[in-house]
């Protein structure tokens, strides 16, 4: 059956078992990336619960019900395609509606993509088809495409072709899924609350409100390591970590999805780590607590200096002195916003780990959680002498959390700058 | 507790509330939450014969037109208050004006521009026609028409007629293709 724009019909009339079958999407876009998301909505068409966001960062509801099986994201000729199983029968009483959408990642309007279609595929064979083209659209960077319901407990399909110029994050906010709403503009900065220190208990970390994860990891997933060889010379110089990000100014307009989380104000962000010496030593380099390390004497690690606002243009430099990496057992590289809200879209962080005589290594801080100040970004382990580096970006509440996550033991006080 | 009714349902309005007389006709329809060119929907009236045939040009109520010659319909445009309120357009009826060759008093809406803007029915959300007592604001009978539409640019939404010496309504949700001019073609008015 070929579905036109607008057009409904039971799902029972399009697949025989009327439960299950393969969501198939694709779309000639060339020189554009897009990506593609199945939402279960609640009732009032609300993203309820965030797990229902199937997409790349998140490929299956947890009730198996829908799975990205498939997730082209550029292929040959420009084309970008996903397929989704799904099993409706598999989808708990409170998703009453699943929506299919692709969005623009990048520049673009969805009047310049070719053909396009939707395909529901029942064992390979196709049941219906929803073709479209850049004709039917404009300056839309988020479609909704393809939508599942339910009517009187009968699950029918309706085929959409509507958007937002906004794009995904417009997307998510019709969903109800929008980090803006739930955060208040004039939230206080979580500097308020002095950030921690290692050496004692800290009290409880401020409540998190799950936000919808927008970005995507582009150039290595989270988990990919790369090993740093052993020199000849046992010695890899200078191991180091730079974090730069964007110096916002005080009372500056925000500007944006993201900018609608802060009332102005400026974001600190530092850069630290938690290392674990052979010796079972451990503690933290960081610029809270002045614990900026020695390069030689242990930890061997040095912390330069504390860019407060991102302005200076080298950024903030955590050394590692290569000479001594034998006595490392690791290093956790950390980036935490000790001022101003939590904003990493924002700040658009970006680490980079440069050790001699290999390539850089470039980490962005692309995969935001505004609602937690603290992000883990490469473990460094000593592998039988070589420097293993792990792409981590995972975000936390605090330093506790990340501590917990990654047993690393310490005691965590709240402690302040001056 | 008004009636709701399913696709082809109809009721009795002279038995379910009995002296019904002043009539408002609710129309509504989510507005467009997503991005590009609006939904203009448009609510008609035609008032027609036994024939389906509209007496005369002047028995097509729209939005050119908003009053039949002897006032028995009156469409009220826009930006209503009171028991209006949730409706997008509506239209008052007074039953007991409404001229005796009158059988039918058939409930339109139409996108306007659909063809050129590429839109249908079946683009829009929660659409329902209701019929409310003026004389106590209670509502009389509903029609959500939600599943009952698709890609058509023009629909029936209900007919209010007489029946034996009773009013009548009917849940018609019937679409069609051609929007506003080929409605009012079907029902013998002059297009110019």
């Amino acid at each position: 059956m070929d579905l036109q724009l607008g057009q409904r019909a039971k799902v029972a009339d399009l697949v025989p078992n009327g439960q299950r079958f393969t969501l198939e999407v694709a779309i000639e876009a060339p020189r554009m990336v897009l990506d593609f998301a199945c939402f279960g909505l609640d009732a009032t068409g609300q993203l309820a619960d965030e797990r229902y966001m199937v997409f790349f960062n998140q490929p299956r509801s947890p009730c198996g019900g829908v799975a990205l099986t498939t997730n082209q994201a550029s292929g040959h000729g420009g084309g970008n395609a996903a397929s989704f199983a799904i099993a409706l029968d598999q989808l708990p009483a409170s998703i009453e509606r699943l929506t299919l959408t692709a969005a623009l990642d990048g520049a673009g309007a969805m009047s310049r993509i070719g053909r396009g279609q939707v395909r529901v595929l029942d064992g390979g064979q196709e049941r219906a088809c929803f073709a479209f083209s850049g004709a039917d659209f404009s300056a839309e960077r988020a479609l909704m495409l393809l939508e599942f319901y339910r009517k009187n407990g009968v699950w029918r399909a309706g085929a959409l072709g509507q958007g937002f110029n906004g794009g995904l994050a417009a997307l998510v906010e019709h969903f109800g899924g929008s980090v803006a709403a739930e955060t208040p503009a004039a939230k206080p900065p979580q500097a308020s609350e002095p950030a921690p220190i290692p050496r004692a208990p800290s009290s409880s970390a401020p409540p998190a409100t799950p936000a919808v994860n927008l970005s995507k990891i582009t150039l290595e997933k989270t988990g990919s390591t790369v090993s740093l060889e052993k020199q000849d010379n046992a010695n890899f110089g200078e191991i180091l970590i730079n974090l730069k990000w964007r110096p916002v100014a005080a009372g500056a307009q925000k500007k944006g999805f993201f900018g609608s989380l802060m009332g102005g104000g400026k974001t600190d962000l530092d850069v630290g780590c938690l290392f674990e010496m052979n010796n079972s030593l451990k503690s933290a380099v960081q610029a809270l607590g002045d614990t900026f390390g020695n390069y030689h004497q242990p930890p061997y690690i040095k912390l330069d200096a504390d860019d407060r606002t991102g302005s200076s243009s080298e950024g903030e430099n955590l050394r590692i002195n290569g000479q001594y990496w034998s006595h490392l057992r690791r290093v956790l590289i950390y980036a935490f916003i000790y001022e101003g809200a939590p904003n990493w879209a924002e700040a658009d962080a970006v680490i980079h780990i440069r050790t001699p005589g290999q390539p850089e290594i470039e980490v962005r801080l692309d995969s935001h959680r505004n609602d937690r100040p603290m992000c883990a970004i490469a473990l460094l382990e000593n592998h039988n002498g070589a420097v293993k580096i792990t792409k981590r970006v995972e975000y936390f509440r605090g330093h506790k959390d990340m501590d917990e996550a990654y047993h690393w033991g310490l005691d965590w006080v709240r402690g302040r700058k001056d | 507790m008004a009636i709701s009714l399913n696709k082809g349902g109809n009721v009795n309005l002279s038995k379910e509330a009995p002296n019904l007389e002043n009539v408002l006709v609710g129309l509504g329809w989510d507005a467009r939450a997503t991005d590009g060119q609006d939904f203009d929907l448009d609510a008609s009236i035609f008032m027609t014969k036994e024939d389906g045939k509209v007496s005369s040009d002047s028995y097509f109520i729209f939005y050119n037109q908003l009053k039949s010659p002897e006032g028995s319909v009156e469409h009220t445009g826009d930006n209503l208050t009171g028991a209006g309120e949730g409706d997008d357009e509506s239209v008052h009826v007074t039953l007991s004006k409404v001229p005796a060759e009158i059988h039918r008093i058939v409930i339109v809406v139409t996108i306007h521009d659909a063809e050129a803007r590429r839109q249908n029915f079946g683009q829009v959300s929660n659409a329902f026609v209701r019929l409310v007592n003026r004389d106590n604001n209670q509502e009389v009978v509903r029609f959500d028409l939600s599943e009952d539409y698709s890609t058509e640019t023009a629909m029936t939404f209900g007919e209010i007629y007489r029946h034996g010496g009773d009013w009548k309504f009917k849940a018609v949700g019937q679409g069609y293709a051609g929007g506003l001019r080929a409605l009012a073609l079907q029902h013998g008015v002059n297009v110019g």
